[in-house]
């Protein structure tokens, strides 16, 4: 089995970011592996090491600095990685789902990936479209939201969502399919020295976004982006009565 | 004292000032507003309360204003002004401390140092991190190793709060992993503060070795605030091993548990991580750990047990090591087995689950809030008698106390659980126990404080510790 593993790379997570120019304000600022697309290529490796797939490509789409996010996932075990070189910001900015999927519907079909695992979505954009329009393109079934991924003796796979009304499990009869990875599905293992020096060694492919034949042009246009309005300071009240009196009659929570 | 200081903490906080802290508590803020106004200041009381708790059993006691300078230049002009009106400063990074460190007993601010939060990374020339980092004293541990975790790299020390670096090295802090990689002094290559007088100083080198001058880096770890204020520190980091396993080796006897450990540290084993937990501790853990949902392992026998980790370059090398260990303790010390995993996650359960020791200690009495926790130091000859007398005693004067701690180091901790309404007699007895056991460790040549500090509960035992020869020269 050929695992294919979307890793992206986004804003680090505990970046508090600023808003410049109706945009966010990418300048100097941290950048990471996407945290769902870390426990994607955890499954992945874990796939691998349970000899279920013998083979785990990771792919992302950016920049040239792309290509630490890249090493990071071939120091998590993937074995080698494609990087869509591309200057077009992707955090729905100017690269939006669509175009990532058809980009990422061409490079499954040539590699012939049985499985493409993807992070339920990008902490940056939020959208959780990618893994869905994906499978729509690619015509195969998809699971999102994956809690826990089985391979099954006859080839499928079984698959656990956690939902806001509970769990379900969805079986997979046969693959190919598209599965996105939810929190809990598992905990990343850190990168050891060793496998992050044996990762340079790794082989990174690059091809370039524009030369696809892929039509970019983001389809939904970016009309405001602000920050949320400042939260507005309390006010000390001295007594119980006075707290009462406020809630009755100026906030109308009593009546 | 301590008993009429705790009946004032039942008092709602803010009316625990008197008068007459209050009159200075107004005077501090205006001056401080008057003549560094950009500077943040906050009086508001629960943020004073919250700088003047801590997480110890003493009474909390609020500054009369928190500082929150953004910058080395701040802090030198915070202190300026406060030595010209002579006002206390107290240094605040998490508020974690459990000597009562920050606790504002002769008045004063708290400088909170939340705003240096800086965490400089250096590459090398192949693109792997260094093995250091230069952080704001306001950083905290986990997010030091949040920062570094793509990188191979970590910061070993882990005392079981989530502490400011700062903190840390101002308390000497450690943890588990001391056993293997040393407490904060071993893991600090410099540091910067800022002196009483307003001088900033750099201390200590990038180097692993320097024997130029005095060495004033390891004057201000673990001076616990008293020497200056910790801007940023220069810290080791180290490479994540890359192969972990856990173990545990369950012992019918204490004393036998003890003493297995002193001749493994003895023979110089290869211990990574090595804690001691009695069968009070053992039976915490399990309650907690059937509360808090984690079913990831079953409930152990409460017995003493000596909680194993190795690391190793190779799964043979890891192999070889725990059979050198599991000889000693089952052969030579009637282990009663010897179990162990190097699966992540119930790696990772077993010792967060030794973290939390505290916590499950505490609620070992039902409506305790907070407790007493001893620490007390010894050469490993000794450990095996301090552990048990100690446990003896818990038994003896009939109180609950779980005890456990740092084997490997000849550490250990009581955790005492303390309820709001328990009598004088109860909270004596308790006393006791820390009295007896401190008594017993600096008779046999240890120290009353392994790795919490001094604070100001301890003060009172530096003199037998060290002598007067020892206490004037800390006095120069």
């Amino acid at each position: 089995m050929k695992i294919l593993v979307g890793v992206k790379r986004v804003v680090d997570y505990a970046v508090k970011v600023r808003v410049q120019n109706n945009t966010v304000d990418l300048k100097n600022i941290k950048m990471s592996l996407n945290p769902f697309c870390e426990i994607a290529i955890e499954e992945a490796v874990r796939l691998k090491e349970k000899k279920v797939a013998d083979e785990v490509v990771a792919v992302s789409i950016g920049p040239k600095q792309a290509t630490e996010t890249l090493r990071t996932a071939l120091a998590m075990g993937a074995d080698r990685a494609i990087h869509v070189m591309t200057d077009l910001r992707t955090d729905y900015m100017e690269l939006q789902p669509y175009a990532i999927s058809q980009i990422f519907e061409k490079i499954v079909e040539q590699e012939q990936s049985d499985l493409v695992l993807l992070g339920k979505q990008g902490i940056d954009s939020d959208c959780g479209q990618t893994g869905p329009m994906l499978a729509g393109l690619l015509g195969w079934p998809q699971v999102t939201f994956a809690s826990k991924i089985e391979a099954d003796d006859d080839g499928g796979m079984t698959v656990e969502r956690e939902t806001d009304s509970g769990m379900e499990s969805i079986r997979i009869p046969q693959l190919p399919a598209v599965i996105t990875c939810d929190l809990r599905l598992n905990e990343p293992r850190y990168a050891t020295l060793p496998n992050i020096m044996k990762a340079k060694k790794k082989k990174v492919d690059t091809m370039i976004a524009e030369d696809m034949g892929i039509d970019l042009k983001p389809r939904n246009e970016v009309l405001r982006v602000f920050e949320p309005p400042a939260r507005k300071e309390g006010i000390m009240v001295d007594s119980v009565d006075s707290l009462l009196d406020k809630l009755k009659n100026e906030a109308g929570l009593l009546s | 004292m301590w008993v009429s200081l705790r009946n004032i903490s039942k008092i709602r906080p803010w009316l625990s000032f008197s008068l007459k802290r209050l009159s200075s508590m107004v005077k501090i803020h205006d001056c401080l507003v008057d003549e560094l106004p950009h500077i943040e200041i906050s009086t508001n009381p629960y943020e004073l309360e919250a700088h003047g708790r801590g997480e110890s059993y003493h009474p909390i006691a609020s500054p009369s204003a928190v500082v929150n300078p953004s910058s080395v230049d701040e802090v030198i002009q915070v202190i300026n002004l406060c030595s010209k009106y002579q006002i206390p400063i107290i240094p605040y990074g998490a508020g974690t401390s459990v000597e009562g460190h920050i606790c504002a007993i002769e008045g004063g601010i708290s400088m909170d140092m939340a705003k240096f939060d800086s965490i400089e990374l250096y590459k090398r020339n192949d693109g792997i991190l260094d093995p250091m980092a230069k952080v704001g004293s306001g950083v905290t541990k986990n997010r030091l190793n949040d920062e570094v975790r793509h990188s191979g790299m970590q910061f070993v020390v882990d005392p079981g709060a989530d502490a400011t670096i700062g903190g840390m090295t101002a308390c000497g802090a450690s943890g588990t992993s001391a056993v293997k990689y040393g407490s904060m002094r071993n893991n600090i290559l410099g540091l910067e503060c800022v002196l009483p007088d307003g001088t900033f100083v750099k201390c200590g080198t990038a180097a692993l070795k320097n024997s130029a001058g005095y060495d004033l880096t390891s004057l201000i770890t673990g001076s616990e605030g008293t020497l200056g204020v910790i801007t940023s520190v220069l810290v080791k980091l180290h490479p994540i091993p890359e192969h972990i396993v856990s173990a545990l080796c369950v012992f019918d006897d204490l004393f036998k548990a003890a003493e297995a450990v002193a001749m493994l540290k003895l023979r110089d084993s290869p211990l990574a991580r090595c804690e001691l937990l009695d069968k009070t501790s053992i039976s915490a853990f399990n309650r907690y750990s059937k509360t808090s949902g984690n079913s990831s392992h079953e409930k152990m026998e409460e017995k003493p047990t000596l909680f194993l980790e190795f690391h190793g370059y190779s799964k043979k090398s890891i192999e070889d090591n725990i059979e050198f260990v599991k000889k000693i303790c089952v052969e030579d010390y009637d282990a009663l087995n010897f179990t162990f995993t190097s699966g992540e996650e119930e790696r990772k359960s077993l010792w967060a689950a030794r973290h939390n020791l505290y916590y499950a200690s505490i609620s070992l009495r039902k409506g305790a809030t907070g407790a007493i926790v001893t620490d007390a130091c010894v050469p490993l000859s000794s450990f095996a008698r301090l552990m048990t007398k100690t446990a003896e005693d818990i038994r003896n004067l009939d109180v609950v106390g779980p005890c456990f701690g740092h084997a490997g180091d000849g550490n250990f901790h009581c955790v005492l659980p303390v309820l709001e309404d328990d009598s004088e007699d109860y909270l004596g007895r308790l006393q006791q126990v820390n009295d007896n056991l401190i008594r017993r460790a600096l008779e046999a040549g240890g120290t009353c404080s392994g790795e919490h500090g001094i604070g100001y509960g301890k003060i009172k035992y530096l003199s037998h510790q060290y002598g007067s020869g020892g206490l004037h020269m800390m006095k120069l």
